[in-house]
């Protein structure tokens, strides 16, 4: 685990002070951390107790899109960098080239093939986040493959640093906080964030822009550093099943006479489904 | 030794804690039980949950900070010698058991349907792929674990336990709480429901949803909305249904004016029986409903309150 101490909210500078990478100067640095999953849409399928994706189009996961787009905001507004960091396999280039196509400056590839879990990976993000030395860092709120939500605030934890889950809007401070409105469990709250910290995407952050044809040529120029790394999960996935209840499909017509449908479907649930 | 946190409104232990505390007990080839409750006013709550656990801690730490929770869960976890920790699932509960697996140097497993043990390793099920999939996995102690609501009984109370109180040191405050917008529902709650009667943005307006209240509090459920439905500002937050909302599995999902776009899909196939109203016959909800009608939600749904009154009388 990396250990960088918790910093104190009266002292904003004190994070610098304990960093052993001093930010150069004030200059902003916007990170966001992706990954590569299937396409919404796409058929799964198991092969040998697995879910295999050999074929399965592969994509940004939606949710990291947001924080994708929304550093590159950032960026736009207060200068400095936008930086993509992602962990995975070789593959994931190509959901690389769409962040650095939408606009990013640089990325960042950690290589590793194969299954890793949440909080290892977020231990293993936690070095390069800390040696970059951001201002903050956007993860997805939940991954669309995995459907683990614990990578932005584990990621947090390992650097010591706040975190916010769930966020619809960001606004900085100057350089030493951020104002945030996220959603909880029940309703939504606005909260003031010492920097840095990390924040996780959801829907409502922004509209992520598509890449233009300009953005994809540039793309091909920007620097991918690439660092092959073997981590150890420390969970196993035994098995992956697909158990899709097959549905009843029973349709009526309710297009000419409503309430004829309406009562029959509710004699339906109640006598045949005994759910009402 | 097995550590349960156990969620409460600062009077009562909530239902999710019940159903942590028959998972822990589910572990016994582990050893004890330990139960933490944390926040405030922990003290009436704690004497509530003594009739379920052999000890309780208590950790006065105030108001929910997610690096509160995880201090305080880790401070009792160390106490104790736990070597597991079990917490009801919510967004709340899978942010601050992040932290702690890290503090632990533990494995995490979220949002699990079932756990088991064989002494060393916990394997659990659980859904991945958007709730497609259905996965088993195994994890060597230690482990820390949500348990997803409605998926095990709740403990019957058993003996009564003694209360410790712990102190624990409080993390430096890095997120002050401006303002908070609360959404405190009436009657069931949406994880909770049996039936879910949710309204999409074909029903076109915030007033359509008059209607759909009715229906769901004639059927003793709980209204739920789509993202679109949300997003106009139609209903709140709380009631959003799917990938980026809740996930419910009740035994009837009633969907009206709703397309059941993948997102949408995510927060509800795993219903036991899916109902669905759409004047569209080509609306991707119809691929996975059990029941439907196609036709005008504005004509069909008052009939179908209607026959459901009828049903009551
Ligand atoms: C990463 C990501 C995450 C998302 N997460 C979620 C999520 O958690 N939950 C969610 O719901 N969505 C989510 N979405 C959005 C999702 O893709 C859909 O846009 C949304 O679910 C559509 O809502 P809807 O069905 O109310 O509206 P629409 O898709 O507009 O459907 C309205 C339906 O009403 C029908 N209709 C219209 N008039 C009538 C009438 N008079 N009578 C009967 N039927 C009528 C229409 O035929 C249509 O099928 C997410 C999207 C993304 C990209
Ligand atoms: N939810 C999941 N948890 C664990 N492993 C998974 C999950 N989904 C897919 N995998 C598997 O992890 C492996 C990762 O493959 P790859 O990322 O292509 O090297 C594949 O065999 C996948 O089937």
């Amino acid at each position: 685990m990396v250990a960088l101490k918790s910093h104190n909210m009266d002292d904003p500078e004190d994070w610098h002070k304990a960093s052993p990478y001093k930010m150069k100067g004030w200059e902003m640095k916007f990170i966001a951390i992706l990954r590569q999953v299937p396409e919404n849409e796409a058929r799964l399928k198991v092969e040998g107790g697995k879910v295999g994706l050999n074929g399965v189009t592969m994509v940004l996961d939606g949710m990291d899109e947001w924080g994708v787009e929304e550093v590159i905001r950032l960026k736009e507004a207060h200068g400095g960098e936008a930086v993509v960091v992602a962990l995975g396999p070789e593959r994931s280039e190509e959901a690389i080239r769409t962040a650095l196509a939408m606009g990013a400056d640089r990325a960042v590839h950690l290589v590793s093939e194969g299954y890793i879990d949440p909080i290892t990976q977020a231990q293993t993000l936690a070095e390069t986040v800390l040696e970059e030395a951001p201002t903050l860092v956007f993860t997805g709120g939940q991954q669309a493959d995995w459907d683990s939500q614990a990578l932005g605030p584990a990621l947090a934890e390992a650097l010591g640093w706040p975190s916010v889950t769930w966020t619809t809007k960001v606004e900085l401070e100057g350089q030493t906080h951020a104002k945030a409105k996220h959603d909880l469990d029940e309703g939504q709250e606005i909260v003031r964030v010492s920097l840095p910290a990390v924040f996780t995407s959801q829907q409502g952050l922004n509209e992520p822009r598509y890449p233009t044809l300009p953005g994809i040529m540039k793309a091909k120029k920007k620097e991918i550093r690439k660092i092959p790394l073997s981590v150890s999960s420390k969970v196993e996935v035994l098995e992956q099943t697909i158990q899709e209840r097959s549905r009843l499909n029973k349709v009526i017509d309710g297009t000419k006479d409503p309430v004829a449908a309406a009562n029959e479907l509710v004699k339906l649930l109640h006598e045949e489904a005994k759910v009402i | 030794m097995i550590l349960v946190v156990l969620d409460h409104d600062t009077t009562r232990l909530r239902k999710g804690a019940l159903e942590a505390v028959s998972r822990a007990r589910q572990l016994a080839a582990l050893g004890a039980i330990a139960g933490l409750v944390v926040g405030e006013n922990t003290s009436a709550v704690a004497e509530e949950a003594r009739k379920y656990v052999p000890t309780v801690y208590t950790a006065e730490v105030g108001g929910y900070t997610p690096e509160r929770w995880a201090a305080a869960a880790y401070a009792a976890a160390q106490k104790s010698g736990a070597q597991v920790v079990v917490a009801p699932s919510s967004r709340q509960s899978r942010t601050w058991t992040a932290r702690l697996a890290l503090k632990m140097g533990a494995a995490l497993l979220e949002d699990t349907l079932e756990t088991a043990t064989d002494g060393s390793k916990i394997t659990a099920t659980r859904y991945s792929f958007l709730n497609r999939v259905t996965e088993k996995q195994a994890a060597s102690l230690p482990v820390v674990f949500t348990a997803k609501p409605n998926t095990t009984p709740v403990a019957e109370p058993q003996g009564d336990g003694m209360i410790e109180a712990l102190t624990v040191e409080q993390p430096a405050a890095q997120v002050e709480v401006l303002e908070r917008m609360s959404e405190q529902k009436k009657g069931v709650s949406l994880s909770e429901a049996t039936v879910v009667v949710t309204g999409g943005r074909g029903l076109g307006s915030p007033e359509a949803f008059a209607g759909v209240e009715a229906l769901a509090n004639s059927l003793g459920g709980a209204v739920g909305a789509t993202r679109a439905v949300v997003d106009a500002g139609w209903r709140p937050y709380g009631e959003q249904v799917g990938q980026t909302g809740k996930t419910v599995q009740p035994s009837a999902y009633i969907a009206l004016a709703v397309s059941g776009a993948v997102q949408h899909q995510a927060g509800m196939n795993k219903s036991k029986y899916i109902v669905a109203v759409n004047k569209d016959a080509e609306a991707p909800i119809f691929k996975v409903a059990d029941y439907g009608i196609v036709g005008d939600v504005h004509q069909v749904l008052p009939a179908m309150l209607e026959a459901a009154k009828k049903l009551k009388d």
